[in-house]
Protein backbone atom coordinates (compact mmCIF):
# COMPACT_ATOMS: atom_id res chain seq x y z
CA UNK A 1 0.00 0.00 0.00
CA UNK A 2 3.27 2.37 0.41
CA UNK A 3 1.96 5.24 -2.35
CA UNK A 4 -1.22 4.74 -2.85
CA UNK A 5 -3.02 7.47 -4.51
CA UNK A 6 -5.38 9.35 -2.58
CA UNK A 7 -6.98 10.73 -5.95
CA UNK A 8 -10.33 12.36 -5.75
CA UNK A 9 -12.92 10.13 -7.01
CA UNK A 10 -16.31 10.68 -7.82
CA UNK A 11 -19.01 8.28 -7.44
CA UNK A 12 -18.62 5.93 -10.46
CA UNK A 13 -15.27 6.69 -11.71
CA UNK A 14 -13.17 3.66 -9.61
CA UNK A 15 -15.72 1.51 -10.68
CA UNK A 16 -14.19 -1.81 -11.59
CA UNK A 17 -10.81 -0.49 -11.12
CA UNK A 18 -9.85 -3.63 -8.45
CA UNK A 19 -8.44 -6.83 -9.97
CA UNK A 20 -9.60 -10.58 -8.65
CA UNK A 21 -6.31 -10.42 -6.96
CA UNK A 22 -5.34 -9.64 -3.70
CA UNK A 23 -4.18 -5.89 -3.36
CA UNK A 24 -1.08 -5.90 -1.58
CA UNK A 25 0.79 -9.23 0.42
CA UNK A 26 0.72 -9.99 3.76
CA UNK A 27 4.64 -9.15 3.74
CA UNK A 28 4.80 -5.67 1.83
CA UNK A 29 6.84 -3.36 3.29
CA UNK A 30 4.36 -0.76 3.84
CA UNK A 31 3.14 0.85 7.11
CA UNK A 32 3.01 -1.21 10.14
CA UNK A 33 1.30 -1.69 13.43
CA UNK A 34 2.68 -1.84 16.86
CA UNK A 35 2.41 -5.60 16.38
CA UNK A 36 4.66 -5.49 13.81
CA UNK A 37 2.34 -6.59 11.16
CA UNK A 38 1.14 -3.96 7.65
CA UNK A 39 -1.46 -1.96 9.12
CA UNK A 40 -4.64 -2.84 6.99
CA UNK A 41 -6.59 -1.10 3.72
CA UNK A 42 -10.22 -1.51 3.46
CA UNK A 43 -11.67 -2.02 -0.08
CA UNK A 44 -15.25 -1.83 -0.64
CA UNK A 45 -17.04 -2.44 -3.67
CA UNK A 46 -20.54 -1.58 -4.58
CA UNK A 47 -21.42 -2.55 -0.85
CA UNK A 48 -25.43 -2.13 -0.73
CA UNK A 49 -27.10 -2.36 2.70
CA UNK A 50 -30.43 -3.32 3.96
CA UNK A 51 -32.73 -3.59 6.60
CA UNK A 52 -34.81 -6.17 5.71
CA UNK A 53 -36.55 -5.03 2.41
CA UNK A 54 -35.39 -1.27 3.06
CA UNK A 55 -32.62 -0.33 1.13
CA UNK A 56 -30.38 1.79 3.77
CA UNK A 57 -26.96 2.41 1.54
CA UNK A 58 -26.49 2.07 -2.17
CA UNK A 59 -23.60 1.04 -3.88
CA UNK A 60 -20.34 2.69 -2.07
CA UNK A 61 -16.99 1.55 -3.77
CA UNK A 62 -13.99 3.41 -1.79
CA UNK A 63 -11.02 2.79 -0.27
CA UNK A 64 -9.99 3.22 3.26
CA UNK A 65 -6.43 4.40 3.41
CA UNK A 66 -3.98 2.44 5.66
CA UNK A 67 -2.43 5.04 8.32
CA UNK A 68 -4.95 7.67 8.10
CA UNK A 69 -7.94 9.44 9.24
CA UNK A 70 -11.04 8.88 7.17
CA UNK A 71 -14.18 10.90 8.17
CA UNK A 72 -17.37 10.48 6.69
CA UNK A 73 -19.72 12.82 7.06
CA UNK A 74 -23.75 13.77 6.01
CA UNK A 75 -26.71 15.06 6.74
CA UNK A 76 -28.73 12.77 9.35
CA UNK A 77 -29.93 9.37 7.87
CA UNK A 78 -27.57 9.42 5.08
CA UNK A 79 -26.19 5.98 6.10
CA UNK A 80 -22.86 6.65 7.07
CA UNK A 81 -23.10 4.89 10.46
CA UNK A 82 -24.58 2.06 8.67
CA UNK A 83 -22.13 1.74 6.71
CA UNK A 84 -19.38 2.46 9.22
CA UNK A 85 -20.68 -0.76 11.18
CA UNK A 86 -20.96 -2.91 7.99
CA UNK A 87 -16.78 -2.63 7.94
CA UNK A 88 -16.52 -4.72 11.09
CA UNK A 89 -19.71 -6.85 10.36
CA UNK A 90 -21.57 -5.24 13.23
CA UNK A 91 -24.12 -4.07 11.15
CA UNK A 92 -25.46 -8.23 10.65
CA UNK A 93 -26.26 -7.70 14.52
CA UNK A 94 -29.86 -5.76 13.91
CA UNK A 95 -32.11 -8.68 13.29
CA UNK A 96 -33.39 -8.82 9.10
CA UNK A 97 -29.70 -6.86 8.51
CA UNK A 98 -28.19 -7.63 5.49
CA UNK A 99 -24.99 -6.76 3.30
CA UNK A 100 -24.40 -6.99 -0.25
CA UNK A 101 -21.21 -6.09 -2.15
CA UNK A 102 -17.63 -6.42 -0.65
CA UNK A 103 -15.22 -5.26 1.90
CA UNK A 104 -11.96 -6.52 1.92
CA UNK A 105 -9.55 -5.50 4.66
CA UNK A 106 -6.07 -5.75 3.02
CA UNK A 107 -7.42 -8.42 0.23
CA UNK A 108 -9.39 -10.58 2.43
CA UNK A 109 -12.93 -10.87 2.42
CA UNK A 110 -14.48 -10.44 5.71
CA UNK A 111 -17.67 -11.61 4.68
CA UNK A 112 -16.34 -14.70 3.26
CA UNK A 113 -17.38 -17.96 4.29
CA UNK A 114 -15.98 -19.57 6.92
CA UNK A 115 -14.88 -15.95 8.67
CA UNK A 116 -15.40 -15.62 12.15
CA UNK A 117 -17.03 -12.09 12.68
CA UNK A 118 -15.72 -12.24 16.33
CA UNK A 119 -11.99 -12.32 14.33
CA UNK A 120 -13.32 -9.28 12.16
CA UNK A 121 -14.33 -7.59 15.23
CA UNK A 122 -10.72 -7.76 16.79
CA UNK A 123 -9.30 -6.54 13.72
CA UNK A 124 -11.69 -3.81 12.71
CA UNK A 125 -12.29 -2.49 16.62
CA UNK A 126 -15.18 -0.41 17.81
CA UNK A 127 -15.50 2.92 19.47
CA UNK A 128 -19.09 4.65 20.58
CA UNK A 129 -20.52 8.10 20.61
CA UNK A 130 -21.91 6.98 24.12
CA UNK A 131 -18.58 6.04 26.12
CA UNK A 132 -19.48 2.83 27.33
CA UNK A 133 -17.05 1.07 30.12
CA UNK A 134 -18.18 -1.78 31.47
CA UNK A 135 -19.16 0.11 34.63
CA UNK A 136 -18.85 -2.08 37.27
CA UNK A 137 -15.69 -3.56 35.92
CA UNK A 138 -12.35 -1.93 37.40
CA UNK A 139 -10.65 0.76 35.17
CA UNK A 140 -7.99 -2.41 34.98
CA UNK A 141 -10.45 -4.93 33.95
CA UNK A 142 -11.96 -2.59 31.27
CA UNK A 143 -8.83 -2.70 29.29
CA UNK A 144 -8.16 -6.27 29.40
CA UNK A 145 -11.77 -7.20 28.80
CA UNK A 146 -10.94 -8.09 25.30
CA UNK A 147 -8.13 -10.34 26.34
CA UNK A 148 -10.53 -12.46 28.13
CA UNK A 149 -11.82 -13.68 24.07
CA UNK A 150 -8.45 -15.10 22.89
CA UNK A 151 -8.07 -18.50 23.89
CA UNK A 152 -4.17 -18.27 24.84
CA UNK A 153 -3.56 -18.19 28.24
CA UNK A 154 -1.92 -14.66 29.56
CA UNK A 155 -0.03 -13.95 32.73
CA UNK A 156 -0.26 -11.21 34.76
CA UNK A 157 2.89 -9.78 33.53
CA UNK A 158 1.90 -9.92 30.37
CA UNK A 159 -1.41 -8.72 31.17
CA UNK A 160 -0.09 -5.43 33.67
CA UNK A 161 2.00 -4.91 30.08
CA UNK A 162 -0.95 -5.02 27.65
CA UNK A 163 -2.93 -2.84 30.29
CA UNK A 164 -0.29 0.10 30.53
CA UNK A 165 0.34 0.04 27.21
CA UNK A 166 -3.09 0.21 25.85
CA UNK A 167 -3.57 3.50 29.01
CA UNK A 168 -0.69 5.23 27.61
CA UNK A 169 -1.64 4.74 23.82
CA UNK A 170 -5.17 6.69 24.99
CA UNK A 171 -3.35 8.75 26.95
CA UNK A 172 -4.69 8.22 30.15
CA UNK A 173 -2.18 6.40 32.28
CA UNK A 174 -1.24 9.20 34.14
CA UNK A 175 -4.77 10.44 34.73
CA UNK A 176 -5.60 6.52 36.64
CA UNK A 177 -2.34 4.73 36.74
CA UNK A 178 -2.71 4.88 40.64
CA UNK A 179 -6.16 3.80 40.56
CA UNK A 180 -6.48 0.55 38.24
CA UNK A 181 -8.67 -1.13 40.79
CA UNK A 182 -11.62 1.34 40.74
CA UNK A 183 -14.96 1.34 38.66
CA UNK A 184 -14.89 2.15 35.27
CA UNK A 185 -17.80 4.34 35.35
CA UNK A 186 -16.16 6.71 38.13
CA UNK A 187 -14.26 8.79 34.95
CA UNK A 188 -15.36 12.23 33.59
CA UNK A 189 -16.80 11.83 30.07
CA UNK A 190 -13.63 12.19 28.70
CA UNK A 191 -11.84 9.83 30.41
CA UNK A 192 -14.33 7.13 30.01
CA UNK A 193 -13.84 7.34 26.44
CA UNK A 194 -10.18 7.18 26.13
CA UNK A 195 -10.78 4.20 28.49
CA UNK A 196 -12.72 2.86 25.73
CA UNK A 197 -10.14 3.88 23.40
CA UNK A 198 -7.49 1.68 25.24
CA UNK A 199 -9.89 -1.18 25.61
CA UNK A 200 -10.01 -1.41 22.01
CA UNK A 201 -6.67 -1.23 21.20
CA UNK A 202 -5.74 -3.74 23.78
CA UNK A 203 -6.57 -6.54 21.58
CA UNK A 204 -4.36 -4.80 18.90
CA UNK A 205 -6.50 -3.89 16.01
CA UNK A 206 -5.30 -3.00 12.68
CA UNK A 207 -8.26 -0.33 12.13
CA UNK A 208 -10.39 1.70 14.57
CA UNK A 209 -13.96 2.98 13.95
CA UNK A 210 -15.36 5.52 15.66
CA UNK A 211 -18.74 6.47 15.38
CA UNK A 212 -19.04 10.13 16.49
CA UNK A 213 -16.88 9.45 19.35
CA UNK A 214 -17.00 13.10 20.61
CA UNK A 215 -20.61 14.11 20.34
CA UNK A 216 -21.56 13.16 23.87
CA UNK A 217 -18.46 15.41 25.62
CA UNK A 218 -17.57 18.67 26.15
CA UNK A 219 -14.57 20.89 23.97
CA UNK A 220 -11.81 20.32 26.34
CA UNK A 221 -11.86 16.62 25.98
CA UNK A 222 -13.13 16.44 22.15
CA UNK A 223 -9.66 18.37 21.41
CA UNK A 224 -8.02 15.96 23.38
CA UNK A 225 -9.63 12.99 21.69
CA UNK A 226 -8.93 14.55 18.27
CA UNK A 227 -5.26 15.04 19.14
CA UNK A 228 -4.97 11.17 20.55
CA UNK A 229 -6.81 10.60 17.59
CA UNK A 230 -3.96 12.21 15.29
CA UNK A 231 -1.34 10.19 17.32
CA UNK A 232 -3.11 6.47 16.88
CA UNK A 233 -3.31 6.73 13.10
CA UNK A 234 0.10 6.16 13.02
CA UNK A 235 0.21 2.69 14.47
CA UNK A 236 -3.65 1.96 13.22
CA UNK A 237 -6.07 2.79 10.41
CA UNK A 238 -8.96 5.16 12.17
CA UNK A 239 -12.26 6.09 9.99
CA UNK A 240 -15.00 8.26 12.22
CA UNK A 241 -18.44 9.57 11.71
CA UNK A 242 -19.02 13.07 12.71
CA UNK A 243 -21.99 15.57 12.57
CA UNK A 244 -19.09 18.22 13.48
CA UNK A 245 -17.80 19.45 9.99
CA UNK A 246 -14.85 21.60 11.54
CA UNK A 247 -13.83 18.29 13.35
CA UNK A 248 -13.50 16.59 10.12
CA UNK A 249 -11.84 19.62 8.59
CA UNK A 250 -9.19 19.49 11.54
CA UNK A 251 -9.25 15.54 12.58
CA UNK A 252 -9.08 13.78 9.26
CA UNK A 253 -7.20 13.25 6.35
CA UNK A 254 -9.31 11.89 4.02
CA UNK A 255 -13.18 13.12 3.99
CA UNK A 256 -15.83 10.88 2.39
CA UNK A 257 -19.41 12.58 2.17
CA UNK A 258 -22.75 10.83 1.84
CA UNK A 259 -26.07 12.40 1.07
CA UNK A 260 -29.63 11.32 0.43
CA UNK A 261 -31.77 12.42 -2.09
CA UNK A 262 -34.70 12.37 -0.06
CA UNK A 263 -36.38 10.59 3.20
CA UNK A 264 -37.03 6.41 2.07
CA UNK A 265 -34.41 6.63 -0.44
CA UNK A 266 -31.02 4.71 -0.14
CA UNK A 267 -27.93 6.75 1.05
CA UNK A 268 -25.21 7.10 -1.12
CA UNK A 269 -21.33 8.27 -1.45
CA UNK A 270 -21.30 11.22 -3.18
CA UNK A 271 -17.41 12.15 -3.15
CA UNK A 272 -14.22 10.75 -1.33
CA UNK A 273 -10.93 12.71 -1.67
CA UNK A 274 -8.09 14.96 0.71
CA UNK A 275 -9.70 16.63 3.48
CA UNK A 276 -7.82 19.78 2.09
CA UNK A 277 -9.36 19.38 -0.99
CA UNK A 278 -13.18 18.82 0.12
CA UNK A 279 -12.62 21.88 2.11
CA UNK A 280 -11.25 23.89 0.14
CA UNK A 281 -12.18 23.16 -3.57
CA UNK A 282 -14.73 20.11 -3.44
CA UNK A 283 -15.62 18.63 -7.27
CA UNK A 284 -19.08 18.13 -6.63
CA UNK A 285 -21.91 21.26 -6.48
CA UNK A 286 -23.72 18.74 -3.88
CA UNK A 287 -20.42 18.45 -1.52
CA UNK A 288 -20.07 22.13 -1.64
CA UNK A 289 -23.36 22.81 -0.54
CA UNK A 290 -23.13 20.88 2.33
CA UNK A 291 -19.51 21.85 3.30
CA UNK A 292 -20.76 25.74 3.15
CA UNK A 293 -24.10 24.74 5.24
CA UNK A 294 -26.26 25.63 2.50
CA UNK A 295 -27.98 23.01 3.51
CA UNK A 296 -28.14 20.63 6.70
CA UNK B 1 -35.08 22.29 -3.20
CA UNK B 2 -34.34 22.64 0.21
CA UNK B 3 -33.98 26.42 1.56
CA UNK B 4 -30.98 27.85 1.37
CA UNK B 5 -29.39 28.45 5.49
CA UNK B 6 -27.26 30.68 6.80
CA UNK B 7 -29.16 33.67 4.51
CA UNK B 8 -27.71 36.75 7.23
CA UNK B 9 -24.06 35.10 6.65
CA UNK B 10 -24.34 34.75 2.79
CA UNK B 11 -26.14 38.41 2.87
CA UNK B 12 -23.21 39.63 4.72
CA UNK B 13 -20.50 37.90 2.22
CA UNK B 14 -22.19 39.64 -0.67
CA UNK B 15 -22.36 42.91 1.20
CA UNK B 16 -18.85 42.75 1.97
CA UNK B 17 -17.77 41.99 -1.78
CA UNK B 18 -19.57 44.64 -2.30
CA UNK B 19 -18.33 47.41 -0.63
CA UNK B 20 -14.82 45.51 -1.11
CA UNK B 21 -15.33 45.79 -5.02
CA UNK B 22 -16.67 49.59 -4.56
CA UNK B 23 -12.77 50.55 -3.36
CA UNK B 24 -12.76 50.34 -7.07
CA UNK B 25 -14.87 52.86 -7.97
CA UNK B 26 -13.24 55.50 -5.45
CA UNK B 27 -10.06 54.18 -6.87
CA UNK B 28 -11.48 55.55 -10.27
CA UNK B 29 -12.61 58.32 -8.85
CA UNK B 30 -9.10 59.25 -7.50
CA UNK B 31 -7.50 58.34 -10.88
CA UNK B 32 -9.82 61.23 -13.21
CA UNK B 33 -8.94 63.28 -10.58
CA UNK B 34 -5.12 62.51 -10.45
CA UNK B 35 -4.93 62.67 -14.52
CA UNK B 36 -6.87 66.25 -14.28
CA UNK B 37 -4.61 67.48 -12.30
CA UNK B 38 -1.89 65.90 -14.64
CA UNK B 39 -3.17 67.93 -17.61
CA UNK B 40 -3.57 71.10 -16.08
CA UNK B 41 -0.77 70.80 -13.56
CA UNK B 42 -3.16 71.75 -10.70
CA UNK B 43 -1.85 71.40 -7.25
CA UNK B 44 -5.39 72.57 -6.13
CA UNK B 45 -6.76 69.23 -7.06
CA UNK B 46 -3.74 67.52 -6.69
CA UNK B 47 -3.99 68.15 -3.11
CA UNK B 48 -7.46 67.14 -2.80
CA UNK B 49 -6.88 63.42 -3.66
CA UNK B 50 -4.09 63.79 -1.23
CA UNK B 51 -6.60 64.14 1.14
CA UNK B 52 -8.94 62.15 0.05
CA UNK B 53 -7.04 58.99 0.03
CA UNK B 54 -8.81 58.32 3.67
CA UNK B 55 -11.75 57.45 2.26
CA UNK B 56 -10.13 54.64 0.66
CA UNK B 57 -7.81 53.87 3.47
CA UNK B 58 -11.04 53.25 5.79
CA UNK B 59 -12.66 51.67 3.26
CA UNK B 60 -9.89 48.83 3.43
CA UNK B 61 -9.66 49.26 7.31
CA UNK B 62 -13.70 48.72 7.42
CA UNK B 63 -13.84 45.77 5.27
CA UNK B 64 -11.07 43.62 6.30
CA UNK B 65 -12.05 44.17 10.02
CA UNK B 66 -15.42 42.72 8.77
CA UNK B 67 -14.17 39.74 6.68
CA UNK B 68 -11.73 38.82 9.49
CA UNK B 69 -15.04 38.86 11.64
CA UNK B 70 -16.80 36.23 9.20
CA UNK B 71 -13.64 33.65 8.97
CA UNK B 72 -13.55 33.93 13.11
CA UNK B 73 -17.35 33.27 13.31
CA UNK B 74 -18.33 31.70 10.70
CA UNK B 75 -15.73 28.82 9.43
CA UNK B 76 -16.20 29.53 5.41
CA UNK B 77 -14.48 26.90 3.64
CA UNK B 78 -14.68 25.96 -0.09
CA UNK B 79 -16.02 28.72 -2.01
CA UNK B 80 -16.73 31.14 0.63
CA UNK B 81 -13.21 30.53 2.08
CA UNK B 82 -11.59 31.46 -1.52
CA UNK B 83 -13.75 34.13 -2.17
CA UNK B 84 -12.62 35.88 1.28
CA UNK B 85 -9.17 35.07 0.79
CA UNK B 86 -9.48 36.96 -2.51
CA UNK B 87 -11.48 39.80 -0.90
CA UNK B 88 -8.67 40.31 1.50
CA UNK B 89 -5.92 40.75 -1.80
CA UNK B 90 -8.50 42.66 -3.70
CA UNK B 91 -8.69 45.31 -0.85
CA UNK B 92 -4.85 45.12 -0.69
CA UNK B 93 -4.94 46.48 -4.37
CA UNK B 94 -7.10 48.80 -3.75
CA UNK B 95 -5.05 50.55 -1.45
CA UNK B 96 -2.13 50.22 -2.84
CA UNK B 97 -3.71 51.63 -6.20
CA UNK B 98 -5.23 54.66 -4.02
CA UNK B 99 -1.70 55.28 -3.01
CA UNK B 100 -0.35 55.71 -6.26
CA UNK B 101 -2.51 58.34 -7.51
CA UNK B 102 -1.82 59.75 -4.07
CA UNK B 103 2.07 59.47 -5.43
CA UNK B 104 1.21 60.58 -8.57
CA UNK B 105 -0.55 64.07 -7.11
CA UNK B 106 2.43 64.63 -4.84
CA UNK B 107 5.05 65.18 -7.87
CA UNK B 108 2.72 68.10 -9.27
CA UNK B 109 3.84 70.75 -7.08
CA UNK B 110 6.99 69.73 -7.66
CA UNK B 111 7.05 70.42 -10.88
CA UNK B 112 6.00 74.03 -9.80
CA UNK B 113 2.98 76.26 -11.20
CA UNK B 114 4.04 76.66 -14.65
CA UNK B 115 6.21 73.77 -15.23
CA UNK B 116 7.89 73.28 -18.57
CA UNK B 117 5.47 70.97 -19.48
CA UNK B 118 5.96 68.76 -23.03
CA UNK B 119 2.48 67.75 -24.54
CA UNK B 120 3.68 64.84 -25.92
CA UNK B 121 4.84 63.60 -22.32
CA UNK B 122 1.42 65.02 -21.18
CA UNK B 123 -0.35 63.21 -23.87
CA UNK B 124 1.55 59.97 -23.10
CA UNK B 125 0.44 59.74 -19.46
CA UNK B 126 -3.08 60.89 -20.01
CA UNK B 127 -3.65 57.75 -22.09
CA UNK B 128 -2.10 55.38 -19.72
CA UNK B 129 -4.15 56.56 -17.29
CA UNK B 130 -7.34 55.97 -19.36
CA UNK B 131 -6.61 52.43 -20.15
CA UNK B 132 -5.54 52.09 -16.61
CA UNK B 133 -9.54 53.23 -15.38
CA UNK B 134 -10.22 50.74 -18.78
CA UNK B 135 -8.53 48.07 -16.93
CA UNK B 136 -10.09 48.96 -13.40
CA UNK B 137 -14.00 48.97 -14.84
CA UNK B 138 -12.72 45.63 -16.53
CA UNK B 139 -11.25 44.03 -13.39
CA UNK B 140 -14.42 45.06 -11.43
CA UNK B 141 -17.10 43.22 -14.14
CA UNK B 142 -14.23 40.45 -14.13
CA UNK B 143 -14.81 39.52 -10.16
CA UNK B 144 -18.67 40.28 -10.00
CA UNK B 145 -19.18 38.38 -12.84
CA UNK B 146 -16.76 35.94 -12.16
CA UNK B 147 -15.15 35.72 -15.83
CA UNK B 148 -12.19 34.69 -15.91
CA UNK B 149 -11.38 34.90 -19.49
CA UNK B 150 -12.40 38.68 -19.47
CA UNK B 151 -9.90 38.68 -16.03
CA UNK B 152 -7.39 37.18 -18.36
CA UNK B 153 -7.76 39.61 -20.95
CA UNK B 154 -6.92 42.09 -18.60
CA UNK B 155 -3.40 41.34 -19.50
CA UNK B 156 -3.17 42.39 -23.02
CA UNK B 157 -4.71 45.88 -22.05
CA UNK B 158 -1.77 46.29 -19.45
CA UNK B 159 0.51 45.51 -22.12
CA UNK B 160 -0.62 48.41 -23.62
CA UNK B 161 0.25 50.41 -20.59
CA UNK B 162 3.46 48.83 -20.41
CA UNK B 163 4.30 50.42 -23.67
CA UNK B 164 3.13 53.48 -22.91
CA UNK B 165 5.29 53.72 -19.94
CA UNK B 166 8.42 52.75 -22.75
CA UNK B 167 7.82 55.00 -24.69
CA UNK B 168 7.24 58.24 -21.88
CA UNK B 169 11.05 56.65 -20.93
CA UNK B 170 12.30 57.16 -24.60
CA UNK B 171 10.56 60.56 -24.52
CA UNK B 172 11.89 62.08 -21.45
CA UNK B 173 15.41 60.75 -22.30
CA UNK B 174 14.78 62.92 -25.62
CA UNK B 175 14.12 65.91 -23.99
CA UNK B 176 16.78 67.90 -24.24
CA UNK B 177 19.82 69.87 -22.76
CA UNK B 178 17.42 72.04 -20.84
CA UNK B 179 17.79 71.00 -16.80
CA UNK B 180 14.38 72.39 -15.76
CA UNK B 181 13.15 70.22 -18.71
CA UNK B 182 15.05 67.37 -17.67
CA UNK B 183 13.63 67.50 -14.02
CA UNK B 184 10.17 67.75 -15.04
CA UNK B 185 10.57 64.64 -17.31
CA UNK B 186 11.97 62.31 -14.37
CA UNK B 187 9.30 63.52 -11.80
CA UNK B 188 6.99 62.80 -15.06
CA UNK B 189 8.01 59.15 -15.83
CA UNK B 190 7.99 58.26 -12.09
CA UNK B 191 4.13 59.61 -12.47
CA UNK B 192 4.01 57.38 -15.39
CA UNK B 193 5.45 54.44 -12.82
CA UNK B 194 2.91 55.01 -10.93
CA UNK B 195 0.13 54.94 -13.35
CA UNK B 196 1.57 51.50 -14.33
CA UNK B 197 1.68 49.88 -10.95
CA UNK B 198 -1.63 51.16 -10.93
CA UNK B 199 -2.94 48.65 -14.03
CA UNK B 200 -0.85 45.80 -12.63
CA UNK B 201 -2.62 46.20 -9.62
CA UNK B 202 -6.18 45.53 -11.70
CA UNK B 203 -4.50 42.60 -13.18
CA UNK B 204 -3.47 40.99 -9.86
CA UNK B 205 -7.47 41.26 -9.42
CA UNK B 206 -8.04 39.91 -11.90
CA UNK B 207 -5.49 36.71 -10.92
CA UNK B 208 -7.77 36.69 -7.66
CA UNK B 209 -11.07 36.23 -10.61
CA UNK B 210 -9.69 33.04 -11.36
CA UNK B 211 -8.95 31.92 -7.81
CA UNK B 212 -11.97 32.35 -6.77
CA UNK B 213 -13.66 30.48 -9.91
CA UNK B 214 -10.82 27.53 -10.28
CA UNK B 215 -9.36 27.15 -6.69
CA UNK B 216 -6.19 27.46 -8.45
CA UNK B 217 -3.62 30.85 -8.09
CA UNK B 218 -1.44 31.41 -11.21
CA UNK B 219 -0.21 34.51 -11.78
CA UNK B 220 -1.16 35.58 -15.47
CA UNK B 221 2.20 37.05 -16.15
CA UNK B 222 5.06 36.78 -13.84
CA UNK B 223 8.26 39.06 -14.35
CA UNK B 224 10.75 36.77 -13.26
CA UNK B 225 9.66 34.36 -16.25
CA UNK B 226 8.95 37.22 -19.52
CA UNK B 227 9.02 34.77 -21.87
CA UNK B 228 6.22 32.40 -20.07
Amino acid sequence: MLGAATKRKAVGENQGTMSDSPAVSATSTGPVTAAGRPAKTIETRGVNLFYGDFQAVEDVTMTVEPNRVTALIGSSGCGKTTFLRSLNRMHELTPGASVKGEIKLDGEDVYAPGVDPVAVRRLIGMVFQQPNPFPTMSIYDNVAAGLNLNTKKVTKTQKDAVVERSLRGAHLWDEVKDRLDRPGGGLSGGQQQRLCIARAIAVEPEVLLMDEPCSALDPVATLAIEDLIGELKGRYTIVIVTHNMQQAARASDLTAFFNIESTGRPGHLVEVGPTEEIFTKPGQQETEDYVSGRFG
Amino acid sequence: MPEVARAEYLEELANLEASALGGLDLVSAALTRTLEAVEFQDVEMAQLVVADDDRIDGRYLEVHQALITLLATQSPVATDLRLISSLLHVLKNVERMGDQCVNVCKLIPISGNEPPADEEMVGLILSMGRHTKSLIAQAKRAFEERDVEMAQDLVRQDDVVDNLNRDCFRLALELGDDADKREWAMTMLLAARAIERTADNAVDIGEQVAFVVTGLFREFEDASHPEG
